[in-house]
């Protein structure tokens, strides 16, 4: 083997060659990635721009089929559940809404380094970027959907009080579990090609075992299990103030420690397999 | 100033023959040590760089000379900080610039301007920054009116001078690129050689991998051979590709012996 090593760098010591831990490579990366957010906004911007080039409404054909889908659902569920379609239909609606965030959260999640492929080749930019994309670009939608609520409490004459001030706190909360999700996810599906499908089958399950169009009380004595799900702590914050009644008693503990568990074992799953991100796509 | 070191740098390449990608097998593998699991043992890596050392210093237009599969590509994305190597250190500083696939994530659906503007953002230049800088890459395309159409409409000579142009448009510090450019038509060629002079002329790297020796010896001032994913002569570019000629020339020579006797 031939070296081609400068002979005046030949006797450099290997003190100057320790590079820093994975641990502290993949802190900075988040950091660093959150920094540029000029540019995560502007391809979270250019993501919608594309996805609804020729189209009218744009983003706003979700909050039509959402609202298309509560009035056709509205009448015959709250029959179903035997409260009135008055109650009913802001429950559904914000519960659509949230479950439409969380739900493309997750299988946009999925894509997130392999759909960022081509760029991932060729320039070497910080890998939380492309979560954050995702995330951003999923909380733009999610707001275009929220333009109905203001509609909706007046149509239905929702009492508002202070505890409105939970709803920005738990998009928050599903912001920060969005980055996680697009982390994790990102790397586990790079790695399996099969994680996409298994998690849009796991989502349609959690769909109907999620109280988000059936209310929690349904359950009587099994209320825990709603209670303990995630999935529902999440619609619940943003849910529960909006149509004026009080979060649920676990709600916020449920997403502090699934924020808790979700962050530490990204962020050290993160730092194992950066590196290997590129291989893998 | 610009520079680039690799000690010791090696890149294994996990090859995930069709299944064993599928969680499936890894599950079965996990669970079942039986015929199965071996089915899903059978991961293969390549060693696709071997113990590369390296040094790049400011002014060098480096040439990396080898046969397909030599390595050369994952060697331009491990400078570019692509691939993080599986052993070794890596150190550089420099504004890089990397042209390594034809697709350069250009999205098709985008305009050319657009995707300048993608591009631009992608190597840190913020778009009000770049706004400037979009006529003058236009007029180095010579794109005319397609640079208003999407990228989809356009040849791959046409993609090929966009991406040179916008990856140029901000003189990088070390400039890598793969041997597709060569694609480009002569006319290109010599203007892109003209821009990379203006700015390779002391104080920037050139990395620049080909098949193509007389473009080579054109563009580089030094060359190195990688044969395996590893560097087995260095120096010169016409001494380095001379025994590139060889080693290629002997295996043929080594072939025809028998018809011959």
């Amino acid at each position: 083997m031939v070296s081609f090593a400068a002979p005046e760098t030949q006797d450099d010591t290997l003190a100057d060659w320790t590079s820093p831990s994975r641990a502290s490579r993949a802190w900075r990366d988040l950091v660093e990635g959150f920094k540029r957010n000029w540019l995560w906004t502007a391809l979270a911007f250019q993501d919608i721009k594309l996805r609804y080039r020729g189209s009218v409404l744009g983003p706003f054909w979700l909050t039509i089929s959402t609202l298309v889908m509560v009035v056709a659902m509205g009448f015959i569920y709250a029959h179903l559940f035997h409260t009135n379609a008055r109650a009913y239909m802001p429950y559904l609606s914000l519960g659509l809404i949230v479950w439409q965030l969380i739900s493309s959260l997750i299988t946009e999640g999925c894509q997130t380094f392999l759909a960022s492929e081509a760029v991932i080749q060729q320039v070497p930019i910080p890998f939380s970027i492309h979560a954050y994309r995702v995330v951003y670009r999923n909380l733009f939608v999610f707001a275009h959907n929220l333009v109905i609520v203001p509609l909706g409490i007046v149509v239905f004459g929702i009492p508002i009080d202070w505890h409105v001030i939970e709803v920005p706190l738990g998009a928050a909360a599903l912001a920060v579990n969005g980055v996680w999700i697009a982390i994790f996810l990102g790397i586990v599906s790079a790695r399996f090609r099969d994680i996409a499908p298994i998690v849009a089958s796991f989502l349609q399950v959690a769909f109907f075992l999620t109280p988000v169009f059936w209310p929690i009380d349904a359950l009587g004595a099994y209320k825990w299990i709603a209670e303990f799900n995630p999935l529902f702590a999440a619609i619940d914050v943003i849910r529960a103030p909006l149509i004026g009644v009080p979060v649920a008693t676990y709600s916020w503990l449920v997403i502090a420690v699934t924020t808790a568990i979700g962050c530490t074992v990204t962020f050290v799953f993160f730092a194992r397999y950066r590196g290997r991100i590129a291989y893998w796509i | 100033m610009a520079f680039a070191r690799l000690r010791d740098v090696s890149v294994e390449f996990p090859i995930y023959s069709g299944g064993s990608r599928s969680l499936k097998k890894m599950v079965l593998h996990t669970t079942t040590q039986g015929n199965i699991g071996k089915d899903a043992k059978d991961r293969i890596t390549v060693l696709a760089l071997s113990d590369i050392d390296l040094d790049i210093r400011h002014g060098d237009r480096l040439a990396l000379i080898g046969a397909n599969g030599a390595g050369k590509s994952t060697l331009l994305k491990v400078l570019a900080g692509i691939y993080e190597p599986t052993r070794g250190q890596v150190q550089s500083s420099g504004r890089v610039s990397a042209l390594l696939t034809s697709s350069v994530g250009l999205n098709p659906d985008a305009t050319g301007r657009e995707n300048i503007i993608t591009r631009g953002m992608y190597m840190d230049v913020h778009p009000r920054d770049m706004r400037g800088h979009i006529d003058e890459i236009a007029d180095f395309t010579e794109l005319g009116y397609y640079i208003d159409m999407p990228v989809r409409t356009y040849s791959s000579g046409m993609v090929i001078r966009l991406c040179f142009a916008v990856a140029t448009a901000f003189p990088p510090e070390i400039l890598l690129m793969d041997e597709w450019l060569a694609a480009g038509d002569a006319g290109f060629l010599a203007k892109a050689r003209r821009r990379m002079e203006a700015f390779v002329s002391g104080s920037s790297i050139l990395v620049l991998a080909s098949h193509l020796l007389p473009m080579l010896h054109e563009w580089c001032n030094r060359a190195v051979l990688l044969d395996q994913g590893r560097i087995v002569a260095a120096g010169a570019v016409d001494e380095v590709a001379h025994r590139y000629l060889v080693a290629s020339g002997q295996v043929e020579a080594r072939e025809l012996a028998p018809a011959s006797v």
